[in-house]
This record gives structure tokens, C-alpha cells and sequence, in this order.
């Protein structure tokens, strides 16, 4: 082979290797730049459908949704109607199972007895959002509703009874506050516990520099007999939040509070051991309600539902029915149960309308999984409380990553 | 060798546009790829320090500590933590050209300096201005005309169950008088005899007025009319009825162009004095009232339209079954005139629209979309306007002379509405003062950044 041969060889083999080089430097910049275009469109698009979301009303409380929005139509932009909100799938909690209706109940549990049990069949799912939205194969979303303000509450002393609050906002303590706070007294009796009225049992404390107060109540002392539930609003500025608080409950049964679909107005009552699945022993709890709602000027108020079945008693086992009560209007508020009965007691709250216990959720997809995703922020009201909802974004078209 | 070294040259080149592509293709930080819209977390976070209006007071106090601490402390509360913020609060004054001129007032700040970031505004009235607005006077050919409210003592109403003829009287004063240079309440039939006859009760005009009769289904009868000593009686009670005075009250109307306001109910299906009548009951147990009954209102439009008197009794009006409802202009103007009547109302007593050809009547205004009954439309509420077309040198001329507003709801009566019809027909304006009084508005400004994480 002749030397003209081998240096044409050589060069070539050279050449190649260069070419192959080179091609993949410039499509690594190159799949950079489009990236960039791709993440950027996502992120416009996050901003937009979070709007979209926050300032269109879609969901009825009762019938089927012709667009996917949360607004309240009788208040200003970025004010969620509580009850649309409720209506949605919230993602983190089991889904609960009762038997003796038949249902699958979507769960936002904050404690072993404040519950949000609200029946499958009438809510908005992820993948009725996606088509509601027009997006279903382009972009999957989370959106997730915190509330800006939490209020944790804790029993110091029993006698007389006393109690901590620590309010904080999502960026720093909520000093100088005002917090409104009302006392539910229960008198646990061997029929229906009573609700009991006494002095002071509402009023008013600021948070000290950083964001705590406590509240005595030196004309209370709870028992075994006497028990209570405690909800507190803070509020300063227009920012607003609420807190509650119930002592351990007594013994394993308890009152487990399902929402009917929120067209009939009503809630189903069912002794917690007949959840999931029908016991075969029978056990009578006997239980008592009362409604706290909000008023304009942030004071609590505490009225009787009027409703069937205000009070009366839940018996598990087979044959016998839960109760149902009517919440009688689409008037936010707190639902408290008290109940009572061979060693079973304690107070259960429910919200009705989503913001009334200062619930958080997160409905849609997860995240995890997906490439890039693109997080944007608003500051929202609920019935008066604040929130921050968040919407992660994703693009659900089939490419990946570079680099 | 050549080609080696030519090879290596291409290596070069192919490298030199590489390094040279890559320092032009400056990708941005992760951070501007995908930034939180800080315009818009600014402008919620604002609009939620507002929602009580307490961030509109604390701009007015700059000089409150308090107002000021407190309202910082919100403000960190309602952020992410990652979150730094600068919240400037500007006095808005207006330059001599009209420009505005800003002046900061006062600034709180978690951060020295705040670069990149975004703002939102949003402008803060003070809750000690009022706006003025000031509503144009209702005028005809460059004159304005009078309005006449027919309060009358000596009368008693029929269909406005729940209300008394002067508290009816009092509130479409309220409601109309700012538009009117002249308002007029009639005290009496006998000054109402006054204006049949063409005197002004204060100097007013008038021809071209407006008179509303707010005793409902009655309309006063003067004792002059009603008595028959009166020097009128035989124009008030003619054919064995005192339909032949409403028949005088459309002549009375044509002739100075009025445009006369039912409220309610049938109209003209009695007459009313508590004097000259007062031994006459209205066949429900109330005296000083005579029922005429359908006659009446046939016997007004026959006097309207300068057609013989036939005292006949036909019933005009017919009930649209359900709702009726307020048309989509009148409830746009509720909102421009601030008037809030319910947009369904319940009609029994509806005027056909056939009247418009038997009487030379126009529709001018339509205050309620019609109605079908049995396929005969019906209008709850419209103002007629009769046309008289005559011959000037060859020429046809139309003009108006007189107007009726029949507003056929069932009892009880919404006198809004009355008033909403008059403001659609003659639509004044509201001249509103400049918004921007001096130091009456302040703008807040929220500018955010982030911390960390590029």
C-alpha cells in the first residue's frame, strides 16, 4: 500500500470520528435551546390554567360541571366557592368505604376525628379536570390549597382549662393578631350529650411578637363528664385563619360524620364500627349537633342546625340504619358532634364548604416521574380564609430531558 | 500527508464554529425559565391585604405605627419564606398639563435592594372622598320640563296594598326629582283642576311635563269634575259614568303633551275624591271612590287620540302567564341609574299591543319584553306615545302629543320601576366628577423577588 493510500485512510478515519463528534456537541446545544422553548411555553401555560381555574366558575355545588373553575360568583376575583372546592378528588387521604350506604368516600382526615368524607360518585375527578380544561394529553397538573395561615392549638391545664395558640403565617409568625375564639362546652350525659352555655365563653386575644397567645377559661374545667371543642380566627390585615381543637376522645367507638352529595344538603351519621364493613355487635352512641359559622365581622357564632335529626343515636350492626341530618343551607361552617355512651365519647367536627376547618388539599396527578415541571402561585380566599393555591404543570407529550 | 493536515485543518474549523455557536447560545438561569409570576402573586397578595379594606387605611396612615406594623407583618406572613419584598405607597396628585404625579409616602422592605424582580400595583381612594355625580336635566326641545307627582290629600288608593299614596309619592321624589329642574307634588284634586286647566301651581311649565299618579288603580277627580255643582261635572260624568272624565284627562294629556304614569294594576278603573265622593263606595268597602271599570282606560285613549267618546266597557289588558321580564336594556340602565328592581315581575293587566293601531300610539320605550297571550301580544310595561301626522305645504310632519306609561304588574306595586321607565325613556346622563381629586387616591406598590435557587 502505498503511503498516498494510507494517509487517504487516515484522514478519513479521522474525519469520521470528528463528524460524529461534532454532531453530538451541536445537537447537545441545540436540544438545550429547545428544551428552553418547551419549559418556557409550560411555564406560561402554568400561570394561565392557574388562573383560568381560580377566576372562571365551572363547578356547581350540585349538578355536572360544564367547566373546571373554583370561583365564587357573588365575590371578587380569586374568592373560591368552598363548595366547588369540596367537590374535588383530593389525592393524599385512603379512600373510605361504608358499607351500609354503598359508597366510596374521597378522605381529607386531619386528625383521627375532624373529617372531609365526600362520596365519589359526586366528585370532580383528575381526568374529568384534563378534559373540563382541554388539555388531556398535553399537560398534566396538581394543584394543591394551603391554608396561609395554620393555627395550633394545645390544652396547657385541665383545671381550670387552658389553652396555647400558636398562629404562623407561611412566611413568618402572625404577631399583633387578633385571634376570635369561641368555647363549646359538652355535658356528657346518658342520652344525648348537651351542648352547654357559659360566661366568657367567647372573646377575643392578640398574638404576642411571635404569633402566640393563650386563653384561660377560669370558669371551666373539663371531666370525664364535661368535655369540650374550642375554634379560634385570626385575622390581621386581611389575612385570615382559623384553628380548632378537641380533647382525646374516650373509648374506640365514635361518630363518623359521610356528606351526602352536597345537591341533597344532608350528612350521613354512622358509628365508626361500622366502618368500613357492618359489625355484627350492636352499640348505640347517642349524639347531639350544633353549627358554628363566621360572620362579616369575624366574630363566631354558634346556632342549632334545626334540621331532622338535630340529635338522637347512631347503632351499629346489621339492620340498623345511620342517621341523616340536613345541614338545611349552603351556609359555611363548622358541624360539630358530640357523642356519648358506655365509655365512648368526644366531639367530631366536619367542615361544611371546604375552608371552614382550615382543611389543605391537592387534587390531580403526581409529579414525580415527569420531566421538568413548572410551579406557579396565588394568593386566594375561601369563604374569608386565606389560602395559597399552588399548580405544578407538566407536559404530557413524549419527549425527554437532555443533558 | 496532505490530506492528514487537511483533515486536522477541518478538526479546527468544525471546533472554532463550535466554541464560537456556544458562547453565542447563552441559555438563561433555570430561574427566568420558570419564575413564579411574581406580577401576579404581588396583585393577589395585595388584593387579599385589601379584602377588608385595611390596607386602603393603612396607606391613608402612613404616619399610624401601628397601621404600619401591622401591615408588614401580614405582608411576611401571607409570603413563601424565599420570598423578599419592597410595599411603596404613592401619593397620586395631578400635574398642571392633567398627568398624574406620584410621590412616595412611605416604603416598608425586607431586602436592600431588590434586582430583577417583578411589581404589581393597585389604587387605594380614600374612604373619606365621595364621588359626585351629577344627573342632567331632563329636557324636550331644549326646555326642560316639569314633573308632576300627584300626592293628592284628598284621595284615597286602590292597588298599592302596603303603602300609602304619599309614601309612594316621597320615594319616586327621591328617585327623580335630581333629574327634573321642576318637581311638583299635587296636594290636591283642586290643584290638579288647576293644571287641567293649564295654570302653573309655582311658575313651572306646563306643557311637556311628566305626571305620575301614584294612587294606583284610582286617578284623583277634582271636586269640579266629580260634583255636580262643579263647573266641570259634565265633562267628568258623562253616559252615566265618570269614564267621561277620564276621557277629559286624555284630551287633557294630548293637549299639553303630557306623558301620564300608571304605576299599577288597570288603569283609570276608578276615580278617586274623599270629598265630593265620599258617599260612594268602590264595591270593596272603600267610599270616596267610583268604580268605572274597564270603560276607563278605553275612554282616556279615545280622548288621546281625539276619537268620539263611546263609554265603552271592553276589557283591554290580559295576564301573561308566569314571569315577565324587564328588557335587556332596561337592566343594563339599572345599573347606570343604580336602580334595582327585580327583573321578573308578575303582570296580570298587561296593555295589548293592538292599541298602537286603533289609537295612533307608538311604543317609545320598552321597560319589559312582550308577552304572548293567546297569540296577542302584550306589553307589561311601555311608554305609548300618540303620533299626529298633519300636512305642512305639502309635507307630512309627525309629531307627539301626549304619552301613557302603563305599568300592568299585580299588585303590590314597585314604584322603581316607574321610575326606571321615565329614566329609559328619556335616558338623562350622569356627569360623574374626575376621580383623581387631589390626594383623594394613593397607589401601592408591591414589588417581589425571590431568594435562592438562581
Amino acid at each position: 500500500m502505498s503511503g498516498v493510500s494510507i494517509d487517504h485512510l487516515i484522514a478519513i478515519v479521522v474525519l469520521f470520528f470528528a463528524v460524529l463528534l461534532f454532531i453530538g456537541l451541536f445537537n447537545q446545544t441545540l436540544s438545550a435551546a429547545v428544551d428552553y422553548q418547551r419549559n418556557t411555553s409550560t411555564a406560561k401555560a402554568c400561570g394561565d390554567l392557574l388562573d383560568t381555574m381560580l377566576l372562571t366558575p365551572g363547578i356547581p355545588a350540585t349538578g355536572t360541571p360544564i367547566a373546571f373553575g373554583l370561583q365564587d360568583t357573588s365575590l371578587t376575583q380569586y374568592q373560591l366557592n368552598p363548595f366547588s372546592v369540596m367537590r374535588l378528588d383530593s389525592l393524599p387521604g385512603a379512600p373510605v368505604s361504608y358499607q351500609k350506604t354503598g359508597l366510596i368516600y374521597s378522605n381529607i382526615t386531619t386528625s383521627s376525628h375532624n373529617y372531609l368524607l365526600y362520596p365519589y360518585s359526586d366528585m370532580i375527578n383528575y381526568s374529568t379536570a384534563l378534559t373540563l380544561m382541554g388539555i388531556n394529553g398535553i399537560y398534566g397538573f396538581q394543584l394543591s390549597l394551603t391554608p396561609t395561615v395554620s393555627i395550633s392549638i394545645a390544652q396547657v391545664s385541665a383545671s381550670p382549662l387552658s389553652l396555647s395558640l400558636n398562629v404562623t403565617g407561611t412566611g413568618f409568625p402572625l404577631a399583633n393578631a387578633d385571634v376570635n375564639y369561641l368555647l363549646i362546652p359538652v355535658l356528657l350525659s346518658t342520652g344525648s350529650p348537651d351542648f352547654e352555655t357559659i360566661a366568657h365563653q367567647t372573646g377575643t386575644v392578640k398574638t404576642n411578637s411571635v404569633g402566640s397567645a393563650s386563653v384561660t377559661f377560669s370558669n371551666f374545667s373539663p371531666n370525664p363528664n364535661l368535655t369540650y371543642a374550642f375554634v379560634a380566627y385570626s385575622y390581621l390585615d386581611g389575612i385570615t385563619g382559623i384553628g380548632y381543637y378537641e380533647p382525646s376522645h374516650v373509648g374506640a367507638q365514635s361518630i363518623v360524620p359521610f356528606l351526602d352529595p352536597l345537591s341533597t344538603l344532608n350528612v350521613t351519621l354512622a358509628n365508626s364500627a361500622d366502618v368500613p364493613n357492618t359489625s355484627t355487635s350492636i352499640n348505640t352512641l347517642y349524639y347531639n349537633t350544633t353549627f358554628i359559622l363566621e360572620s362579616q365581622n369575624y366574630a363566631i357564632q354558634e346556632t342549632s342546625l334545626g334540621s331532622s335529626n338535630p340529635s338522637g343515636s347512631v347503632t351499629s350492626g346489621p339492620g340498623n340504619s345511620p342517621m341523616t341530618i340536613s345541614m338545611g343551607s349552603y351556609t359555611p361552617g363548622i358541624l360539630v358532634i358530640a357523642y356519648d355512651n358506655s365509655g365512648n365519647s368526644g366531639v367530631v367536627m366536619m367542615p361544611w364548604g371546604f375552608s371552614a376547618l382550615g382543611f389543605s388539599m391537592i387534587f390531580g396527578g403526581t409529579p414525580l416521574n415527569h420531566g421538568w415541571v413548572a410551579t406557579d402561585l396565588r394568593q386566594v380566599q375561601i369563604n374569608g380564609v386565606s389560602y395559597q393555591a399552588k399548580l405544578s404543570l407538566w407536559s404530557e407529550q413524549s419527549y425527554s430531558e437532555s443533558g | 500527508m496532505m490530506r492528514t493536515v487537511e483533515v486536522l485543518l477541518v478538526i479546527i474549523l468544525l471546533g472554532a464554529a463550535y466554541v464560537a455557536t456556544s458562547s453565542y447560545i447563552a441559555l438563561p438561569s433555570p430561574s427566568t425559565v420558570s419564575p413564579v409570576d411574581l406580577n401576579q402573586l404581588a396583585y393577589t397578595t395585595l388584593q387579599e391585604l385589601d379584602s377588608r379594606y385595611d390596607l386602603s387605611s393603612a396607606a391613608f396612615q402612613t404616619n399610624n405605627l401601628t397601621a404600619w406594623g401591622d401591615l408588614q407583618i401580614a405582608l411576611a406572613a401571607s409570603l413563601p419564606a424565599n420570598m423578599v419584598y419592597n410595599l411603596t405607597v404613592y401619593n397620586v396628585n395631578t400635574a398642571s398639563n392633567g398627568a398624574p404625579l406620584y410621590s412616595s409616602v412611605a416604603s416598608i422592605s425586607n431586602a436592600a435592594n431588590l434586582v430583577s424582580t417583578d411589581a404589581s400595583s393597585y389604587l387605594e381612594a380614600s374612604s373619606n372622598v365621595t364621588y359626585i355625580s351629577t344627573p342632567q336635566q331632563i329636557s324636550t326641545n331644549g326646555s326642560p320640563i316639569t314633573l308632576y307627582i300627584l300626592n293628592c290629600s284628598d284621595t284615597e288608593g286602590w292597588w298599592i296594598t302596603g303603602y300609602t299614596t304619599s309614601s309612594l309619592a316621597q320615594t319616586v321624589y327621591n328617585l327623580l326629582s335630581p333629574y327634573f329642574t321642576n318637581t311638583v307634588m299635587v296636594q290636591n284634586t283642586n290643584q290638579l283642576n288647576q293644571l287641567l286647566s293649564g295654570k302653573s301651581l309655582q311658575g313651572e311649565a306646563v306643557d311637556n311635563a311628566v305626571v305620575i299618579n301614584t294612587c294606583g288603580e284610582a286617578v284623583p277627580i277634582p271636586t269640579s269634575f266629580s260634583s255636580p255643582s262643579g263647573l266641570n261635572y259634565t265633562q267628568g260624568y258623562q253616559g252615566g259614568t265618570y269614564a267621561g272624565y277620564d276621557f277629559t284627562l286624555g284630551k287633557m294629556v294630548q293637549l299639553y303633551n303630557w306623558t301620564w304614569v300608571s304605576i299599577v294594576g288597570y288603569p283609570f278603573y276608578y276615580v278617586t275624591n274623599t270629598v265630593s265622593l265620599s258617599g260612594t263606595p268602590n264595591g270593596f268597602g272603600i267610599y270616596g271612590m267610583y268604580q268605572v271599570g274597564s270603560a276607563g282606560l278605553i275612554a282616556f285613549l279615545e280622548g288621546l287620540d281625539n276619537q268620539p267618546y263611546t263609554n265603552n266597557g271592553g276589557w283591554l289588558t290580559g295576564a301573561p302567564p308566569g314571569e315577565v321580564y324587564l328588557t335587556s336594556q332596561a337592566q343594563s340602565l339599572c345599573n347606570y341609574y343604580g336602580l334595582y328592581p327585580s327583573a321578573s315581575q308578575t303582570s296580570t293587566r298587561a296593555l295589548p299591543l293592538s292599541i298602537t293601531g286603533e289609537y295612533n300610539l307608538d311604543v317609545t320605550t320598552y321597560l319589559f319584553d312582550n308577552a304572548t297571550v293567546n297569540g296577542v301580544l302584550y306589553n307589561p310595561g311601555a311608554v305609548f306615545r300618540h303620533y299626529v301626522t298633519t300636512n305642512v305645504n305639502g309635507v307630512e310632519v309627525t309629531n307627539y302629543e301626549g304619552g301613557f306609561f302603563a305599568l300592568g304588574m299585580t299588585r303590590i306595586p314597585d314604584i322603581r320601576l316607574a321610575a326606571l321607565g321615565i329614566l329609559c325613556n328619556y335616558q338623562p346622563a350622569r356627569y360623574g366628577s374626575l376621580y383623581t381629586a387631589a390626594g383623594s387616591n394613593r397607589l401601592v406598590v408591591l414589588q417581589l423577588g425571590t431568594v435562592g435557587g438562581g
